[in-house]
């Protein structure tokens, strides 16, 4: 085993997830190596250091404060959820009146009436092919079932 | 997982949010230490953590039971992590924009258990290494996580995560030697 196969496997021996065969020839050219014996030294301090640290704990009153702040935010999403739908609904009715209207009224010039239609067309394809698309990301999405984009 | 655990989740999906509270108090704090370390910076830590708990709440109908769930969460949190990772290296307020992060003695908190000299300095080196080598660092030693659980949550062969922890813990060591530890 060459030092750079030996750098390679070296944290893999450190973490115990070497193959018995690449154990064998690490622990082989660890014999007769005194460079890497004082890397592999130096990298088993490193992981033991990495090791001790452990992140801490939070007091039940910073608990209590960080579950409200998660809490609200579920609450929250509720009203978020609700007021756009009220939003969409009301832009949605207030856009078809205004088109009605438009189209109704005899004053306006065909080209206008024509030109908001087309507006109109154009942006119902634009949002049914991002739909689509965002379906289809959806289910080869490896993260899809974990992440609500 | 534990029956506890399951018998939680199992409530959390039928819409009871009060059982979601235990799982979220008992994963609090490595959630909020791991959100540091993948940011770089803990300010932000407890806001992309919380806001990883509401994704979990609201996707938990599609988690199996018998599954643990912080690794579940903490595939949430990391992608929570790297969006606002992406979204500040975009707007460059930070230094990032070579992927480092500034270090953790600025007035930071660390959010270690117990606190040394030495302990410091590894975390604060730590801190200014890329985000996918702290990313890797914090799988491995905080998370307690095997190769073969890295390789599927970062979708990436053994080997790569072989050679990309051996290279996180190299630029580690080097950063600890410049500053002179």
């Amino acid at each position: 085993m060459s030092c750079d196969e030996f750098n390679r496997l070296a944290s893999g021996y450190v973490d115990g997830e070497l193959s018995e065969a690449q154990r064998l020839r690490f622990e082989a050219h660890l014999e007769t190596c005194d460079a890497c014996r004082r890397d592999l030294a130096a990298l088993e301090t490193l992981a033991e250091d990495l090791d001790m640290m452990t992140f801490k704990e939070p007091g039940d009153e910073e608990l209590a404060l960080y579950w409200a702040g998660v809490y609200n935010r579920l609450e929250r999403g509720v009203g978020w959820i609700l007021f756009s739908l009220g939003a969409i609904l009301t832009l949605c009715y207030g856009a078809f009146k205004a088109i009605e209207e438009l189209v109704r009224d005899p004053n306006v010039s065909i080209l206008l009436k024509v030109g908001v239609c087309a507006l109109i067309a154009g942006l119902v394809v634009l949002f049914v092919s991002l739909l689509r698309e965002r379906l289809v990301v959806r289910k080869v999405d490896r993260y899809a079932k974990e992440i609500d984009r | 997982m534990d029956e506890t655990e399951t018998a939680l989740i199992q409530r959390c999906q039928a819409g009871e949010k009060e059982a979601f509270a235990p799982l979220v108090r008992k994963y609090a704090g490595r959630a909020a230490g791991t959100a540091a370390v993948l940011l770089g910076c803990p300010h932000d830590a407890q806001d992309a953590s919380q806001e990883a708990f509401v994704r979990a709440w609201r996707n938990i109908r599609r988690f199996q039971t018998g599954r643990a769930f912080y690794p579940w969460y903490a595939a949430i949190l990391r992608n929570i992590c790297r969006s606002r990772l992406r979204r500040r290296s975009r707007r460059k307020t930070v230094a990032l924009a070579d992927g480092h992060a500034s270090p953790a003695s600025d007035g930071d908190p660390v959010l270690l258990a117990e606190q040394d000299e030495r302990r410091q300095r590894v975390y604060e080196a730590l801190m200014t290494l890329k985000p996918a080598f702290r990313e890797i660092l914090v799988m491995k030693h905080f998370n307690d996580m095997a190769y073969k659980e890295m390789a599927a949550a970062l979708d990436i062969p053994i080997g790569t995560v072989m050679s990309r922890l051996h290279h996180a813990r190299q630029a580690l060591r080097r950063a600890l030697e410049e500053d002179g530890s």
